[in-house]
């Protein structure tokens, strides 16, 4: 409060001299005592309204981006100001009045726009490039957790919005309530039936009722349920679920637009990944990554694929890069140094012992039952995904933690890890390498 | 020449008159029909000729064949193709380029001067249209002290307006310094997409400008007979002008909103009209004209308060007590249409992108609609009670005084539940406090039949509160007076009891059903509107006058409540225009050129509020100084106010025309 009232005389001081000389000024110069005591008098008033709006003006700059709830009471301030002064200023009365009834109105409005519960927009979704393709099922379910919902856990959270803009008009929690698109919730198996309703006309695009028969022509129907879901997000009026077309259309037109079009233009990737987690919520196991790729290259022509973002290939071409992918499986494990510490079968110079061999056709299985083991693959080729880019994930027993670049996610293309991952799911004990590619 | 003029006859003087003002008014809106041609973009034919966009397509078919390539695009909104003759929309940066600052939030400083350049310019855009309004009546009314009252009224609206003027243009010019300044990439793109509509614009408010002071300065000369009817006629051309330069201004935003007649990246197709009429233009439109009357029915009833809260003479307060009633009337009539206009413009939003409807009506922005649902209870609990202190001026009256205990009573259950909400936007921690996604208690209420049923509740209230205000230094005397009060009382009973009955059966269907409820409801209310008041009207015609209207015999207190009405109509225009703004998110132009400033983020309600205080009180100060400046020049001495003499007719607000 000392510091408010510190910084309204700091920028007042002009109008307080000026006020404080007319105090002295009516002093000597009006000789009639009753018109020199009213004079006084209100030079007073005058100065404590001044000292009043001063105050009101110092706390809304202070508090203009801070404390914002905090500017109403300015409002209020200046409002008791104008009063006084429209009491005792009677020429300019009604004038000052009326200001200071808006003052007090505008002061209440604001008040109540402070009170209600402030929700802050968030900046738009930053443009970076993620490597969709050699992440494990959880962390293409995570990814697609964050698109749907906009973080990490947000799926529980009501009112949760991500880039996909999806929980808007669709409801995604078991029994809730989905007035404006339908439920989510069990999809994976719902999408197989919506194959099978009359008016899906599975492989008979032209006989459908809706304005749009086909994502493109000759793009044809989906035929499984991964491609149902593919073809809902790139023709969401090639088909409408009974009761969520738009009104009037009698269902033969979705509201929905199309999720790889602006405004919400999601790759293909970030579709994998949203589609991924609608089965991993449910405990199903998801369709591979290039399935569900396919099925989205099926409907979505080469011309209007979202580009990947650019910024993550930018910083690849200024030398980030270990391996592009382009380069034989050998040389891929040459450049990135696992030689050194790994022993690999049928790759020359590999016969490091720092690290665990890497036969992982036979150890990735055992691993996998291993009740020490936290990681979230399930799979041979998704737990050796993980050990690459999270090695932390799981330890193997009888060498040390934190001994493997954590980077490699970085370091490596989304192909050369595929080219390892293939590579190393095929070492099995007692069996010979496979040829390098 | 003076012995020439002296010959002509008092009719040929008046012949050269009219021929003369029409040359006139061709001269200046002569430049609107040179520059059609340019309208239709790039020299194509003005009317008779193919679409500008088969045109410009024809001439790329004809550069091809000639040798250059010309890149043809696909129109985003109307799906046609086109040439793409326009620059793609700049991508933008955070950067000194793009977004050249001070040390301050840009977004904030071009929404003050939006908004300041918005007020000014709805208020003088409507005033124009009141006064066309008042004018006429004057003309039509056969009492000749009525008619000059009438006519003192218009020319003292005209007189604000013409204050304000300037300042408009002043306004216009600091927003378009403040655009080229702060956004000069994306004001680039904007006028090379509406570069002839821009010039049109400008042409068109030099016509503007012109007419008005011709209207304006002609008022004394033109005060009679045939030059009556022609000053007349040149406040309909005015009216016509400022309302299509509104429509060009909101083809801007309208643009920024549902982008038309551009392809995916932004180029221009080469057919203004579809840059022109984009989905919500229309009802972008009228919205605006309904709210500009409404908003300029405030400013000038606000006016009136002041001058009436600083007159010195009986016959000054009788006469701005007046004035303050006309204007309050028309600008309620006006905001009784607006909420149908504002659905119009809701449902062609949530046509063009669902999901922009649901951020507006469900997602981040649904909190401001609790607002405005608020200050609509505002205003007309406002409107109300003026009406009640409005009954004191006549004889009579006070017999409706004790029954307006009942009606404040449904003005406050009606306002309570019109304002509950049904789900809100929470944090996790609210959500976990509260148990679940909707209130233990509140959560069950708040559907909306029900709102619908408190809002129709409160109009219903409204027009009865004016049905009364009619009768009251008036009693009917036609025969069937009896049969009639009995018809009027069963008539709003229904209806009420039609709505209650409505709002509560909605909680018990699913919500698509329950969505229809809400055609019922609003039908008892307009019914009530516009066959009640009518039969009303039909049952005072020549009823018993218990005593005269006192004009000016009405408590300060009653000023205020013109005065909040004002400054609720001002707020409440700020808050829609940051909503209708602000649902944009992160985009300048949507879907097409991205926000990429570091204010692309949506504020905090509280925030918002706080600026459109700001603007609310920045406008309030300066219009108080232009009142104050008014009565600084030359005054016309207001008519007395004179009572009609008996019989004669009351003047009647457009509400219930």
């Amino acid at each position: 409060m000392v510091e408010l009232i510190w910084e309204a005389i700091g920028m007042g001081w002009p109008v307080f001299v000026l006020l404080i000389g007319l105090l002295f000024y009516f002093q000597t110069s009006i000789p009639d005592p009753d018109r020199k005591k009213n004079a006084m008098f209100k030079t007073m008033i005058g100065m404590l309204c001044a000292f009043l709006l001063f105050i009101a003006i110092a706390n809304y700059k202070e508090n203009f981006s801070g404390e914002t709830r905090l500017l109403p009471v300015s409002l209020v301030m200046i409002t008791v100001a104008t009063y006084i002064m429209g009491i005792y200023f009677t020429n300019i009365g009604a004038l000052m009045k009326i200001g200071g009834f808006m003052f007090f109105v505008a002061a209440a409005l604001s008040g109540y726009g402070n009170w209600l519960p402030q929700v802050e927009g968030g900046f738009p979704p930053p443009e970076v490039k993620l490597d969709f393709a050699s992440m494990t099922a959880q962390q293409l379910a995570d990814e697609g957790e964050k698109i749907i919902f906009g973080g990490l856990g947000q799926s529980k959270v009501q009112g949760a919005i991500g880039k996909g803009q999806c929980p808007l008009c669709h409801g995604f929690q078991q029994g809730f309530l989905s007035e404006r698109a339908p439920n989510l919730y069990g999809i994976p198996d719902r999408a197989e039936q919506r194959l099978k309703e009359p008016n899906y006309h599975m492989n008979e695009p032209d006989k459908r009722p809706t304005v749009q028969k086909e994502a493109y022509p000759g793009s044809g129907t989906a035929t499984n349920a991964i491609e149902y879901i593919a073809e809902s997000h790139a023709c969401p009026s090639c088909y409408v679920v009974p009761g969520f077309g738009v009104k009037g259309t009698n269902d033969t037109e979705s509201p929905m637009p199309k999720i790889h079009k602006p405004p919400i233009s999601l790759t293909l990737g970030e579709l994998a990944a949203v589609d991924t987690w609608m089965f991993v919520r449910e405990g199903k196991e998801a369709p591979p990554y290039e399935t569900i790729v396919a099925a989205y290259e099926k409907f979505i022509p080469e011309a209007e694929r979202p580009k990947e973002a650019t910024g993550g290939e930018e910083e690849a071409a200024a030398g980030g890069v270990l391996a592009t992918g382009d380069e034989p499986v050998n040389e891929i494990f040459m450049k990135a140094g696992c030689v050194a510490c790994h022993t690999i079968p049928g790759i020359e110079g590999a016969t490091g012992k720092v690290g665990p061999m890497l036969v992982e056709g036979s150890n990735a299985p055992k691993r996998l039952k291993d009740p020490d083991y936290k990681g979230q693959a399930q799979s041979v080729k998704e737990y050796i995904t993980e050990s690459i880019l999270q090695p932390s994930a799981y330890v193997v027993k009888g060498f040390p933690d934190n001994q493997m670049p954590k980077d490699f996610g970085k370091k490596l293309s989304a192909g050369a890890v595929q080219k390892i991952v293939n590579y190393l799911s095929q070492l099995k004990e007692g069996q010979p390498p496979p040829a390098v590619e | 020449m003076g012995r020439l003029l002296s010959c002509l006859t008092r009719k040929h003087k008046r012949f050269l008159a009219v021929a003369a003002l029409f040359a006139m008014g061709g001269m200046l809106i002569l430049p609107i029909f040179l520059s059609l041609p340019a309208l239709a973009g790039g020299g194509a034919p003005a009317a008779g000729g193919p679409p500008p966009d088969v045109v410009a397509a024809q001439e790329a078919a004809k550069g091809e064949e000639e040798g250059e390539k010309i890149e043809m695009g696909r129109d985003v909104y109307y799906k046609t193709e086109g040439p793409a003759i326009g620059m793609p929309a700049p991508k933008t940066e955070d950067n000194e380029l793009h977004y050249p600052r001070y040390n301050f939030e840009s977004r904030v400083l071009i929404w003050v001067a939006n908004q300041q350049h918005l007020y000014y310019g709805s208020f003088v855009l409507a005033v124009p249209i009141f006064c066309m309004c008042i004018e006429f009546a004057g003309m039509m009314t056969k009492d000749k002290a009525m008619a000059k009252k009438y006519d003192q009224l218009a020319y003292d609206f005209i007189k604000i307006s013409l204050t304000a003027y300037s300042l408009t243009a002043i306004l216009g010019g600091i927003l378009i310094f403040t655009f080229l300044t702060l956004y000069p990439s994306f004001f680039q793109y904007l006028s090379s997409i509406f570069r002839p509509v821009m010039h049109i614009y400008a042409l068109l408010f030099v016509a503007e400008s012109g007419t008005l002071y011709i209207y304006y300065y002609g008022w004394d000369k033109m005060k009679e007979g045939l030059l009556k009817w022609l000053h007349l006629s040149m406040s309909v051309i005015l009216n016509v002008i400022g309302t299509v330069l509104m429509f060009l201004a909101n083809s801007w935003i309208g643009f920024m909103m549902s982008p038309a007649g551009v392809d995916e990246q932004g180029r221009y197709l080469g057919n203004i009209w579809h840059v022109i009429h984009t989905a919500l233009w229309n009802p972008l439109n009228v919205h605006r004209i309904l709210g500009n009357m409404a908003f300029g029915g405030g400013v000038v009833a606000a006016y009136a308060a002041y001058r009436f809260l600083s007159a010195k003479t009986d016959e000054e307060r009788a006469h701005y007590d007046w004035m303050g009633y006309i204007a309050m009337s028309l600008g309620v009539a006006f905001l009784i249409p607006l909420p149908f206009a504002g659905y119009w413009l809701m449902r062609e939003v949530y046509a063009y992108r669902q999901q922009m409807g649901i951020t507006l009506m469900g997602g981040l922005l649904a909190w401001l609609f609790i607002i405005q649902a608020t200050m609509i209870g505002i205003l007309f609990l406002t409107t109300n009670y003026y009406l009640w202190q409005a009954l004191g001026r006549m004889t009579g009256g006070e017999r409706f005084q004790r029954y307006i205990k009942y009606l404040v009573f449904i003005l406050v259950v009606g306002l309570l539940v019109f304002i509950t909400p049904h789900t809100i936007v929470m944090t996790p921690a609210e959500l976990k406090a509260m148990g679940g996604q909707q209130h233990p208690v509140i959560g069950n209420y708040g559907v909306m039949s029900a709102k619908n049923g408190g809002i129709n509740a409160i109009i219903m209230t409204t027009i009865l509160s004016y049905i009364w205000y009619q009768r009251g230094n008036r009693i009917p005397t036609v025969k069937w007076a009896k049969f009639g009060n009995i018809f009027m009382g069963c008539f709003f009973t229904v209806a009420q009891l039609n709505n209650i009955w409505l709002a509560c059966y909605g909680y018990y269907i699913p919500a698509n059903v329950r969505i229809g409820l809400s055609v019922p409801q609003v039908a008892g209310t307009l019914s009530c509107l516009f066959f009640m008041s009518p039969l009303n009207l039909a049952m005072l015609k020549g009823g018993k006058v218990l005593g005269p209207i006192q004009w000016g015999r009405i408590p300060p207190r009653s000023q205020y409540a013109l005065i909040m009405l004002a400054t609720a109509f001002t707020w409440m225009m700020g808050l829609m225009g940051y909503i209708r703004s602000s649902v944009r998110l992160f985009w300048h132009v949507n879907e097409i050129m991205r926000d990429n400033s570091p204010w692309a983020y949506t504020h905090t309600i509280g925030f918002a509020a706080n600026v459109i205080s700001f603007n609310v009180l920045f406008f309030w100060i300066s219009i108080l100084f232009v009142f104050w400046l008014g009565t600084l020049g030359t005054k016309k001495v207001p008519v007395p106010a004179v009572e009609p003499v008996p019989g004669a007719p009351a003047p009647q607000p457009a509400v219930s025309r």
